[in-house]
């Protein structure tokens, strides 16, 4: 492991631990009650998954401009987060509307272009994956398929008809759900970076290997 | 001809006569005569009212968990919190795991550079 990797470890799991410490002590929603509390993990994890596609669709759009290895690694790793952020911003979803509204999934314009958004990731990493050489540009376009859908995701709530509750909920969240949900942003914010420059430091590992074998076969 | 005229006309008073067409129902609704109205009339009344179904604007604070609504909802919530631990351990592990691999091989290859004398 890299050695900034210890320190920055350490104060995720400090602030995630805080910030549980927070959501046990945060009060009960009126009309959801307990299970609102899924909130505090589900949103930021959404945030990170959405983060993750602009990330990956920038790198992308970059790289297919100038080539840089640099980018695609960035997108690589950035598309990898985008598959972990979004499966569980996919599973604690559900798990919340089966209580709140009754019914695991809903065929609604925010669930179902979210499903695309990380479908799109799990086919960008097949691509990369499988698809021999060329890969890469062939999954940075793809990338910017993904990128396309993350503003149609984050607005979709406000103009189509829903029960997903709008955007306008976290900005007016009062101080005692506020603090649990931007401790825990925070905490997820940094494991983002921490698992993004770990998964990019792999993939400069592996640049290094291949230029190992280079030299040997020289 | 005229006999038909009456009975047709004392058909419609008795129709109009039994009830007007319910307030609010559309204009396709409203040329039904009222006794093919009643079903119709009765699935408007049952659907809720569009103002009932808005998503909250806001979260509220209560000082505790309605009674009903204790059990249902604390396994959700478990299950939440553990799939988001295990997914975000597991990826680490996975990580961690190919970081080893690949270190592995990079000390392989150097030992096996310097062997070539070639570093």
């Amino acid at each position: 492991m890299p050695s900034w990797f210890t320190r920055t470890a350490v104060a995720c799991a400090a602030l995630f631990i805080a910030a549980l410490v927070f959501v046990a002590l945060a009060p009960y929603e009126k009309d959801m009650g307990l299970v609102q509390k899924i909130f505090y993990f589900h949103t930021p994890s959404a945030w990170m998954f959405l983060t993750a596609g602009v990330v990956c669709g920038i790198s992308s759009a970059r790289y297919l401009a100038n080539h840089s290895p640099k980018l695609d690694r960035l997108a690589w790793a950035s598309a990898e987060l985008l598959v972990l952020f979004g499966a569980i911003a996919l599973v604690t979803g559900p798990l919340w509307a089966r209580k709140t509204w009754g019914v695991w999934w809903q065929w609604d314009v925010r669930l179902t272009s979210s499903l695309l958004g990380w479908m799109i990731g799990v086919a960008y990493l097949l691509v990369r994956r499988y698809a021999g050489p060329g890969s890469d540009k062939l999954a940075a376009g793809l990338a910017l398929f993904g990128m396309a859908n993350v503003p149609f995701i984050y607005i979709s709530v406000n103009y189509w008809r829903t029960i997903h509750p709008p955007t306008s909920v976290v900005p007016k969240l009062p101080l005692s759900f506020g603090v649990p949900f931007y401790l825990s942003v925070t905490a997820f914010t940094l494991l983002f970076v921490m698992l993004l420059r770990l998964r990019v430091h792999l993939e400069e590992q592996r640049a290094r290997v291949d230029s190992l074998y280079l030299s040997l076969d020289e | 001809m005229a006999a038909s005229s009456v009975g047709l006309s004392a058909a419609l008073f008795v129709v109009m006569s039994i009830g007007s067409p319910a307030a609010g129902a559309p204009a396709a609704v409203q040329v039904l005569p009222p006794p093919l109205m009643l079903p119709v009339r009765a699935e408007l009344q049952s659907q809720p009212s569009p103002s009932a179904q808005k998503p909250p604007e806001e979260f509220e604070a209560i000082s505790e968990i309605p009674p009903d609504e204790r059990m249902p909802a604390a396994p959700m919530v478990v299950a939440a919190y553990a799939f988001v631990m295990l997914a975000l351990f597991a990826y680490l592990l996975s990580l961690a795991r190919r970081l080893g691999a690949v270190k592995q091989d990079i000390s392989r290859l150097e030992s096996e550079l310097k062997r070539n004398g070639r570093t």
